[in-house]
């Protein structure tokens, strides 16, 4: 059993991961994956991967997967700045949905997910 | 370990019959390079164009900038670890190609950035304006992943430039400059009353789009480390990024880096510049707070007055440069950091994501969010298809009558937090 | 082309009408005429613009008139149509650096017209009006006047002419929050480097980005002995008897309550409600001890927890209030809780 969630609203991620690790997919926007983190974390998981990973910026990519601890514990609050700092962020960028063709999407989905995935040898270590 | 890099000036380039470089100008065969590109079986094809300061040309997507440089005597070879064997570099001698750049374009991913104008108002936010620019534009062969797409064009972008870094070997520079650092007993010694000094420079280290290798290790599975700025100018330190064109460090930033040759200037006569420090970005926290402790142990151990930390990218960087410069600052190092800015188009948001009163001493690149209007130009160099996606873009920037309205941080270098740039804010 | 039209305002002392005994002389304008710093400002527009009016007013006057001087001086400059307002430079002199400030703001916003001052950073009015008005860092006195025209006047041409304001540090106005890019005279790494040597001599340095203030308070130490100890509760969750006797407002609160609670053990929907805007007040109104936790309070006294919950509470809105203002009441309430021997606050928010 891992000691982590993912939180995301990328179908790739899902697919790639949710056979192996508790992942918590939804279809919704950026912010709102951010503020389905930000709720589990002042109900006590820790952040466990920056919610800005990437220099995609907020918006410019329709996707967000985050990591939290599985087990809720005392609210941390260094998990809680940032998220609200990322939360705060969002509003200087906008996302231009219709810009985008459908194989950038796939783009957006496969960067997401490497950068998860570039946390997840550090999150499985131990 | 020292140093000497001998600048050969190139003030023009030009295709020939032949690959050589005669009175300051380089002839470059096409089909030599053509051919050393498509080595490899993942580029389908392979196309050449220059690029002058001062031209209405635009060149985009692009990838990465590079200086051809050549290594004349000492150990080892340019690009350690991915074109040279591994070998420590940094002492003999190297020669580079000054005034020119391989400039590597090609679409990776459908929202790519990175514009380089060679003249009109663009040009002045990117250094690359000023450089003829040899650019390689890679086509992939069909269903090729990303990643080995990047790969493909980033190892191209290197050969190129060796190959033509080769051509300089038995050449006579036009001027040399000596690069020497010393052990840390030999330094105290030899500068007994100068305040020691580091670099530590944060390294972009998040996956796809988002890597930089050190002598061809990914620098996200490493730790905090110590290397000799004379290794960088041997090119060391490589980019495998393409996001965030305007605060990523293309590898011909890591092989000029500026703020070791600023460091250099004033080595031994107001500073003794002990040695660079380099640190990643991750993306798992506890791998940002584990590489941000080491950095300041380093410091520590190594006894370092000052540091100046430069940042590289957006957001999550932010959280990295500010651990690292309080916790360099609690172990009583003094410390500048040189950042970049996110001030919304208005310029009136938080600029960083992160902050702390530690952070007293900041150099910033300036805002990133400006808007700016690029005219139309009379030829592009990669294509259009993108400008509409870039980050900074949106649905009208390319407009009808063929200028681009975007934020400056589609332009590649333009608010650079190594401190490359005169871009600044206030 | 006809020269830019300016007007320009400036206090009794620097119309040499007289210092503090003069500082009552009411707003006056006197059209045609350029006064006292003016002559250098006209020097410094050389062509292309000139003073067309001077509005001279006392100091004392201005702000214990506010309201009649304010809409005085708008009349008055209003009818002269200027392309632009100047008003001091006023160093350090504080009553003349709100006027100018208040002057500046109020023609910008009402007339339409843009405007430009001068003053010391330390002068109250720059806090005051930094973010509405550009104002040029001066010297601290007089002394600094050349230096200080030599900056409004060109300031003052661009803003008539519509012309694009650089950054504060090209322009020499104070910060105003705005982040503006220009390129410096070196590169980054550069002036790294120069900022660096700085702060290892132990010189000033200026910082191109300031980090955003953080006003910090360190904890106290913990209570020794808890159940000994008188607690009182003090919240900005805007909790005031029903109907909200003093008139709190939902927003930007300009004052605070002071509420007596003995007896009372329980905040009920009939006895209390909240008057702070911005957050829906349904579950606040319903039971205002989720706010202010009188109820919990009342049973720790009466376990023993605590000594004994303080019979006074004090409450505000958060809401949109400066905290330059909540700092004010704070320091006012603390004193009355210290004087009435209280050892602990417990302080909620919404």
């Amino acid at each position: 059993m891992s000691d982590f969630i993912i939180i995301t609203n990328n179908p790739l991620v899902k697919e790639k991961y949710e056979q192996e690790y508790p992942v918590e997919f939804q279809e919704d926007s950026f912010e709102e994956t951010l503020k389905r983190a930000r709720d589990r974390i002042y109900a006590g998981h820790r952040l466990l991967t920056h919610p800005l990973s990437g220099s995609v910026k907020p918006k410019e990519t329709p996707y967000k997967s985050v990591l939290v601890s599985r087990k809720p514990g005392k609210l941390d609050m260094e998990s809680v700045e940032l998220i609200e700092q990322a939360l705060g962020a969002c509003g200087k960028f906008s996302f231009h949905p219709e810009k985008f063709g459908p194989e950038v999407f796939a783009d957006f989905q496969l960067i997401d997910c490497t950068l998860l995935e570039s946390a997840l040898p550090s999150a499985t270590a131990w | 370990m020292k140093l000497e890099l001998g600048n050969i000036f190139i003030k023009d380039i030009q295709f020939g019959n032949e690959s050589k470089i005669e009175d300051g100008v380089l002839y470059v065969n096409e089909e030599a390079v053509k051919e050393l590109v498509l080595e490899d079986e993942k580029i389908k094809s392979v196309s050449l164009d220059i690029a002058k300061p001062g031209e209405s040309v635009r060149i985009t997507p692009v990838k990465d900038v590079i200086e051809p440089r050549v290594k004349v005597e000492g150990r080892g070879g340019i690009f350690p670890g991915i074109i040279a064997k591994v070998d420590t570099v940094g002492s003999g001698k190297t020669y580079a190609l000054k005034g020119m750049a391989v400039v590597t374009a090609g679409k990776i991913v459908g929202f790519q950035e990175g514009i380089i104008d060679m003249s009109g108002p663009g040009a002045d936010y990117t250094p690359f304006s000023k450089l003829n620019n040899l650019v390689v534009v890679c086509e992939p062969v069909d269903d090729v992943k990303q990643h080995e797409y990047e790969k493909a064009v980033r190892i191209a972008g290197f050969k190129v430039a060796v190959y033509l870094g080769e051509l300089a070997r038995e050449l006579t520079p036009d001027e040399t400059h000596v690069y020497e650092t010393y052990g840390i007993m030999e330094g105290k010694e030899k500068f007994p009353d100068l305040p020691r000094v580091g670099y530590v420079q944060m390294l972009q280290s998040q996956g796809l789009l988002h890597d930089t290798y050190v002598y061809g290790v990914d620098a996200k599975r490493t730790l905090s480390t110590i290397i000799s700025p004379t290794e960088v100018m041997d090119g060391a330190i490589v980019s495998g990024n393409c996001v965030s064109a305007c605060d990523k460090n293309p590898t011909y930033v890591h092989e000029n880096n500026p703020v070791v040759h600023d460091l250099f200037e004033q080595h031994g006569k107001t500073l003794n510049f002990v040695c660079q420090i380099l640190t990643n970005e991750n993306v798992y926290l506890a791998d940002k707070m584990r590489s941000s402790d080491w950095t300041a142990k380093m410091c520590r151990f190594l006894d370092l007055d000052a540091v100046i930390v430069s940042q590289e990218g957006f957001g999550n960087p932010d959280t990295d440069l500010i651990m690292n410069c309080k916790k360099i600052e609690a172990e009583g190092v003094k410390t500048v950091i040189i950042t970049d800015e996110y001030a919304g188009r208005d310029g009136k948001s938080q600029s960083l994501a992160d902050a702390d009163p530690a952070a007293d001493a900041v150099v910033t690149g300036g805002n990133a969010n400006q808007v700016i209007v690029l005219p139309k130009m009379d030829k592009v160099i990669g294509t259009l298809d993108y400008v509409n996606t870039i980050a900074g873009g949106n649905e009208h920037s390319l407009r009808e009558d063929g200028t681009i309205e975007v934020e400056i941080q589609a332009i590649t270098g333009a608010t650079n937090e190594t401190g490359f740039g005169y871009l600044s804010a206030r | 082309m006809s020269k830019i039209k300016v007007v320009h305002y400036i206090n009794q002392f620097f119309a040499n009408i007289g210092g503090e005994e003069k500082a009552d002389y009411p707003a006056e304008i006197r059209v045609g005429e350029v006064v006292g710093p003016g002559l250098a400002l006209t020097q410094k527009f050389g062509d292309e613009a000139e003073i067309t009016a001077t509005i001279v007013c006392g100091d004392s006057y201005f702000n214990e008139n506010l309201e009649k001087a304010k809409a005085d001086i708008l009349e008055m400059v209003k009818e002269q149509k200027p392309d632009v307002f100047v008003a001091g430079p006023a160093f350090n002199a504080g009553r003349y650096g709100v006027a100018c400030g208040t002057i500046c703001d109020a023609v910008q916003e009402e007339l339409g017209i843009p405007a430009v001052t001068g003053m010391y950073v330390e002068n109250p009015g720059a806090d005051m009006f930094k973010t509405k008005v550009y104002i040029v860092s001066t010297k601290n006195s007089a002394a600094g006047m050349r230096a200080a025209v030599g900056q409004m006047a060109p300031l003052a041409l661009k803003l008539a002419k519509g012309e694009p304001i650089g950054a504060s540090a090209e322009e020499g106005y104070i910060p105003n929050g705005v982040r503006v890019n220009f390129f410096e005279k070196e590169r980054g790494s550069k002036r790294a480097v120069k900022m660096l040597l700085k702060k290892l001599a132990g010189k000033p340095f200026e910082t191109e980005y300031p980090m955003p203030s953080f006003d910090r308070v360190d904890p106290n130490p913990a209570v020794k002995d808890l159940s000994k100890a008188t607690v009182a509760l003090v919240t900005s969750g805007g909790i005031v008897p029903k109907g909200n006797p003093d008139h709190i407002e939902s927003s930007n609160a300009s004052h605070y309550g002071e509420y007596d609670i003995t007896g009372v053990m329980d905040l009920t929907a009939d006895t209390y409600e909240t008057a702070h805007g911005g957050y829906d007040p349904v579950y606040a109104n319903e039971d205002a001890d989720r706010v202010l936790p009188v109820d919990v309070m009342r049973e720790f006294e009466k376990e023993g927890v605590i000594g004994k919950l303080h019979n006074k509470f004090y409450t505000t809105v958060g809401n949109g209030t400066a905290v330059a203002s909540a700092k004010a009441f704070a320091e006012e309430f603390s004193q009355k809780l210290l004087a009435d021997g209280v050892d602990a606050v417990i302080l909620t928010s919404t």
